[in-house]
């Protein structure tokens, strides 16, 4: 089996380049998964999880919206943010949410633009969330010392 | 001629002084220098990526009735966004790009309209009395892709609904600390092959000829739908780079011209100083030979 060439990039940085067996994408159309000798196809991140699979392991990513380019045997994700579960800090990402979300409220009936802007914000935020929710505890059970 | 040696003393303890102000100024733009630097560093595989992406989807579907792709020559006005620094004492750096963008202006063909980014261009383009349409502040350190939005969103209007025939970014390509390059780049409408300017990195992973990559791509939802997403947010993308190639070759830009700045007082300093004890050598020659002359006149009285 072939593996895929697997890159994910933010403006900030170069978050990840490897070659992976398999990639679940969230998609503004559901999630879907990449195997090698997929179809290519190009279509629209959404923010929630992504998981790329190397030799049996799990890696686990919160991205926000952006866009995806599914070639022969690669994928490029392009997205504003990409982090690891280890980088997102739960209980700051909790507070963003909180915070966004309060925002919104005292927004929406203002400007549709803001609007739209902190939609997308809590959506980002929330993706986090669940990505570092579901893995955090599961997979890597450290010990931080606060 | 006790004078002449405080005249000079003067003149060392005030390029003292300057020396000491561009030392600082070097120190601060090194440090924004190595910031902003990271900065385009980081951001180019993106901007390349994205680029390389839009370009091979578009070369290989029959998409060009999007609105950001067509040319508009029924237009009748070009608008040019003029990147420069807030501030002076930069070396060439804004009078490069400043002569670049006008050369431009005066081979089109149709009215200019002026944009501007940076409080220097924008001050130079009043004062020549060009027609500036617009003035944007810009950070120093940068940045957000938000913080340019309000700029893109403008522009792309004017030119979808036909105001502007193309539109074009005057910025400075960042080389290396010692090497800035003032470019031109067609922002809209978006072309292939207008680009390949990000920069050496840029240039160095140029795209692979698209031998490999001749399928059909599938696009989901459609293409319509993924296209009015991402030909925009390229608009933005290609603006953000080119601030922060700007940025990036503004403080090496300052950096080196303070460095200059401080080697040359450094210089005069020294000349000043061999001036300095010439002249004081020369007043005490001088007033021992009054002496002696004095001397020697009461002796033969």
């Amino acid at each position: 089996m072939p593996k895929i060439k697997f890159k994910i990039v933010t403006p900030e940085r170069l978050v990840y380049q490897k070659d992976v067996d398999q990639v679940t994408l969230p998609t503004k159309t559901g999630e879907i998964t990449v195997l090698p000798n997929h179809i290519p196809l190009v279509a629209l991140l959404a923010a929630g999880e992504l998981v790329a699979k190397v030799d049996g392991q799990e890696l686990p990513m919160a991205v926000s919206r952006g866009f995806i380019e599914v070639g022969k045997n690669s994928v490029t994700v392009l997205t504003q943010t990409a982090e690891g579960v280890e980088e997102i800090d739960e209980l700051r990402a909790q507070a963003a949410v909180e915070r966004a979300k309060k925002l919104l409220q005292d927004v929406k009936n203002k400007e549709a633009v803001e609007y739209t802007a902190l939609a997308g914000k809590i959506e980002k935020e929330l993706a986090r969330l669940k990505v570092v929710r579901r893995r955090k505890h599961t997979h890597q059970p450290t010990i931080k010392s606060e | 001629m006790a004078v002449s040696t405080k005249i000079i003393k003067k003149r060392i303890r005030s390029i003292g002084n300057t020396k000491k102000i561009t030392r600082a100024m070097e120190m601060v733009a090194a440090t924004k220098m190595r910031k902003a630097v990271n900065a385009v560093l980081a951001s180019r595989p993106y901007a390349f990526d994205i680029w390389a992406m839009v370009m091979n989807l578009i070369s290989r579907l029959e998409i060009k009735k999007h609105p950001l792709l067509t040319p508009k020559s029924e237009a009748k006005k070009v608008a040019i966004i003029l990147v420069t620094s807030n501030r002076g004492l930069c070396g060439g750096f804004n009078s490069q790009i400043v002569s670049r963008a006008l050369k431009l202006a005066d081979q089109a063909e149709t009215a200019v309209e002026w944009l501007a980014i940076g409080r220097w261009g924008a001050e130079f383009l009043a004062r020549s009395g060009k027609k500036l349409v617009a003035v944007f502040e810009k950070p120093d350190v940068i940045l957000t892709t938000s913080e340019i939005s309000a700029l893109v969103k403008a522009v792309t209007g004017s030119f979808v609904d036909g105001t502007y025939q193309k539109v074009f970014v005057a910025y400075t390509d960042f080389y290396s600390a010692l090497v800035q390059k003032p470019r031109l780049k067609q922002l809209l409408p978006l072309e292939p092959l207008a680009d390949a300017e990000l920069g050496q990195v840029g240039q160095a992973s140029a795209p692979q000829p698209a031998a490999e990559k001749n399928f059909e791509y599938l696009f989901e939802p459609t293409p319509q739908i993924v296209f009015n997403e991402l030909l925009p947010h390229l608009v933005t993308v290609q603006l953000y780079q080119a601030m922060l190639e700007s940025t990036a070759s503004e403080h090496s830009a300052r950096m080196m011209a303070m460095k200059n700045a401080t080697n040359a007082a450094a210089d005069m300093i020294d000349d000043l100083t061999l001036a300095f004890n010439q002249a004081r050598q020369a007043a005490i020659t001088r007033e021992i030979a009054e002496i002696t002359g004095g001397k020697a006149a009461l002796e033969a009285a």
